[in-house]
């Protein structure tokens, strides 16, 4: 993937792609399309479920080939245009397929200060990928991210649009790749919050198992 | 009654009206971009901003606060608003750029904004001339960009459709076209695809931009986004002129627009007409101009030879003189106008032949309950009201086989081609044809050929499929002088291109061709029976006057929106 900055140029989606959803296997089970109607009946009109609607089918397909976006708009009874437009809309619904893992590492400001940008190149170069590619074994897909909201915690990355992994450092990042590898997914850690260390030990949340405690961020090799 | 205060200067009001339609209605020019009044305000340009206040009320009282000389105190509302989305209310205040500062700079900004990421290719760009953003940049516009940096690039001359051709670059997003689809055609078939700098509009992937009213968007887009696949870069806005008249492609009679150079209609646009076609056209009325300037005869035959037009007047008077009146046809015609039919009438009432017939033209399922007619004319209504009545063609046919007709009479149709009969089942028979072009299959046998103005060449009346009565006005000029014609287009068209009196003026492709109320009148006389008129308005007067299905037709009562006739109980 190009690098936007230096060279803005937007490309043209393909307009007339084969499927790649093999025909037998598109289809919502009785299951999903009682779920799709739950979610309906939640908004006054149904295009107001395309959100919920697409992210359902992306966990089952892996990605939103547009057969699947064509799928879901049917499903939601609303033009299929729009639920493209919806789909192209947001980066984490997939357009085309990614590794098993997507690592979405943030080079937003906070990120990018305390070294967002190292721990990009770091993992590029340890997976041998450019940002926006997937490594030959299909495992990991390694991405540019915008702030993820996690900013106290910088740098951080985020994987497959689910569990955050905070305050990033080489050695994480090693220890990240060898367990998923393995299939052991890192679990959802809370991060203290400083403010809250003499009364509530730092967390506030009380449905956490992990914790990890608040630091201050380091600071961006690049920047210094 | 409810008032409101723009730029210091108060209307009152009715009802629920936006705000920036009220003024765009009241003569106040509001900048905008997304704003259609056919369509859902999304708000998205930001370039009608304006300053809206409301008087303060005093809490306890509910009582309008008022100052020492007794006005009301406007409270200001903390941010501008769009007046695209804003309802009016009573009392309302509101500064626009014509008296506020703070909206003069906002809309500047705005412009910059909008135009950082377009392209400076105005130049070569299909919409230069008649571009909102050109017009408004330069109005309302900062001098130059402050924005130094390589601008976005994205997909160029992309074909949407067969019909309509994307340069992503030169969109500003107002999503028009996209709610087009959406919320007037309801074809669904565009969406905005990505966010922030990266967005276009395009088809989804498996789609194609298709639907048969695809064109509008072009019309619609507020820059040169979206061009005709058809036009682009034929000619210059300038370069054209433009007259209101009304299409020929169905019996709806859109209201349009006829851009002409060099006497050729380079391109149709709609015009709008509440009562007909609101803001839209037909791609099929848009793209069937080609009739008008390819295959035009020139001038007019006997036998297939080049005559002078009076000794083809006098000819096709000699085909139809000492005939007996039930052994001749008159077929009119619903291509043509509602005062030649009515001559082609007259003419048959005065050699002794029955009224004429007209040859329907229906394309079963064609029609859409919209713009698009099952009738492939423009004025079967027209006929009709006059007391010209289809004929099918299958019984025209058993009247010439039975061998009941010695002369043919046709105005502006094509019998062969309608497959009434063939040209061998002519032999015996006197053709007198007036015709629109040489593609014409009944041309072969015709022993008198009139070459026909066409509806953009002629001054004359049709009657839609709703009865309403429109007029039709002359696009292009003809070889020849007629004052009728010449006064009409120096009349109808604000920038007078074409008539001899301008720099435009160009004498090429000038078809030598008479409309049909010069030509019917003529052969008349060459009969010896006399029409005299000083033009089509007269005729229409006349028509209007005596035949109570076209009650208050007259030419000025139709001016340019048309008149809708009582209904007569026929349909055409
Ligand atoms: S292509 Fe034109 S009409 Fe469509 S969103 Fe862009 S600017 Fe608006
Ligand atoms: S800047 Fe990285 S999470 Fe906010
Ligand atoms: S016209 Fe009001 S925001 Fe575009």
């Amino acid at each position: 993937m190009a690098d936007f900055i230096k060279h803005p140029v937007v490309g043209l989606p393909d307009r007339k792609p084969d499927p790649v959803i093999p025909a037998d296997q598109l289809h919502f089970s009785d299951e999903e399309k009682k779920q799709i109607q739950t979610w309906i009946s939640r908004y006054p009109t149904a295009d107001g479920a395309v959100m919920r609607a697409l992210w359902l089918a992306q966990e089952k397909f892996g990605f939103l080939p547009p057969e699947v976006v064509q799928l879901v708009a049917d499903e939601l009874n609303i033009p299929y245009a729009n639920a493209y437009g919806v789909a192209t809309f947001y980066t984490q619904y997939f357009k085309e397929k990614k590794g098993k893992y997507v690592l979405d590492v943030c080079t937003c400001f906070s990120c990018q200060l305390c070294g967002g940008f190292d721990m990009l190149h770091y993992l590029e170069e340890k997976l041998n990928v450019h940002k926006g590619e997937t490594t030959e074994d299909g495992i990991f897909t390694v991405q540019e991210a915008e702030c993820l909201g996690a900013c106290g915690s910088a740098p951080m990355l985020q994987i497959t649009n689910g569990t955050y992994v905070h305050n990033l450092t080489e050695e994480k990042i090693d220890a990240l790749i060898d367990a998923l590898r393995e299939d052991r997914m890192p679990a959802f850690t809370s991060v203290t919050l400083p403010q809250d260390e003499d009364e509530l030990g730092g967390n506030r949340r009380s449905d956490v198992e992990h914790t990890e405690a608040y630091q201050a961020g380091p600071v961006s090799e690049t920047t210094r | 009654m409810p008032t409101i205060t723009i730029d210091n200067q108060t209307f009152e009001f009715e009802g629920q009206h936006g705000l920036l339609q009220f003024c765009l209605d009241n003569g106040v020019d509001l900048p905008h971009f997304c704003y259609h009044p056919a369509m859902s305000a999304p708000a998205n340009c930001r370039q009608c901003l304006v300053e809206v206040g409301m008087p303060q009320r005093d809490r306890a009282t509910g009582e309008i606060s008022t100052d020492e000389d007794g006005n009301p105190l406007i409270q200001f509302m903390p941010k501008l608003q769009t007046s695209c989305s804003m309802q009016m209310a009573d009392g309302m205040v509101v500064q626009t750029h014509r008296s506020s500062e703070l909206v003069k700079r906002a809309q500047k900004d705005t412009l910059e904004f909008l135009l950082i990421n377009h392209p400076l290719d105005c130049p070569i760009c299909d919409q230069a001339g008649h571009c909102p953003l050109q017009n408004q940049a330069y109005k309302h516009g900062p001098e130059g960009s402050r924005f130094e940096f390589e601008k976005v690039h994205k997909p160029k001359h992309i074909d949407l459709g067969p019909r309509v051709v994307l340069d992503g670059e030169r969109c500003i997003n107002c999503t028009r076209c996209v709610r087009f689809t959406r919320e007037v055609s309801k074809s669904d078939q565009l969406t905005i695809i990505e966010r922030g700098v990266k967005n276009y509009p395009m088809t989804p992937p498996g789609v194609e931009f298709n639907e048969p009213y695809s064109m509008n968007v072009i019309d619609i887009c507020p820059v040169g986004a979206l061009t005709s696949k058809d036009h682009r870069f034929k000619a210059r806005i300038w370069e054209m002129s433009k007259t209101a008249s009304v299409s020929t492609v169905g019996a709806k009679g859109s209201n349009c627009y006829y851009w002409v150079k060099d006497n050729q209609i380079m391109k149709v646009t709609p015009r709008t007409n509440m009562d007909v076609n609101e803001f839209w056209l037909a791609d099929e009325e848009r793209l069937e101009y080609r009739k008008f300037n390819e295959d035009r005869p020139d001038g007019p035959t006997v036998e297939g030879a080049p005559v002078s037009w009076e000794l083809a007047w006098k000819a096709a008077a000699d085909c139809l003189s000492g005939v007996d009146g039930s052994r001749i046809l008159f077929l009119g015609s619903a291509w043509a106008t509602v005062e030649d039919n009515y001559l082609l009438a007259k003419m048959a009432d005065a050699v002794g032949a029955s009224a004429p017939v007209y040859l329907p033209h229906v394309e079963e399922g064609h029609g859409d309950g919209w713009l698009r007619t099952d009738d492939r004319t423009p004025n079967a209504q027209g006929c009709e009201r006059l007391g010209i009545h289809a004929a099918s063609a299958q019984d025209l046919k058993a009247r010439l086989e039975a061998g009941e007709i010695d002369v043919l009479y046709v105005m502006e149709d094509d019998p062969v081609a309608s497959g009434v009969c063939s040209v061998a089942d002519l032999a015996g028979i006197k053709v007198v044809l007036h015709h629109y072009n040489t593609t014409n299959q009944t041309l072969q046998a015709a022993d008198v050929a009139l070459p026909a103005a066409m509806a953009v060449e002629t001054v004359g009346t049709f009657v839609n499929v709703d009865g309403h009565a429109q007029r039709l006005r002359p696009a292009k000029a003809i070889a020849g002088v007629n004052r009728t014609l010449s006064m009409e287009i120096g009349k109808c068209r604000a920038d007078r291109h074409g008539t001899p009196f301008d720099k435009w003026y160009n004498e090429s492709n000038l078809i030598n061709c008479q409309p049909g109320w010069v030509a019917l009148p003529a052969v008349a006389a060459a009969l010896g029976h006399e029409m005299t008129y000083k033009g089509p308005k007269q005729i229409m007067e006349e028509v209007s006057a005596s035949n109570p299905a076209f009650k208050g037709a007259t030419y000025s009562a139709m001016g340019e929106l048309g008149v809708r006739l009582e209904s007569t109980g026929v349909t055409a």
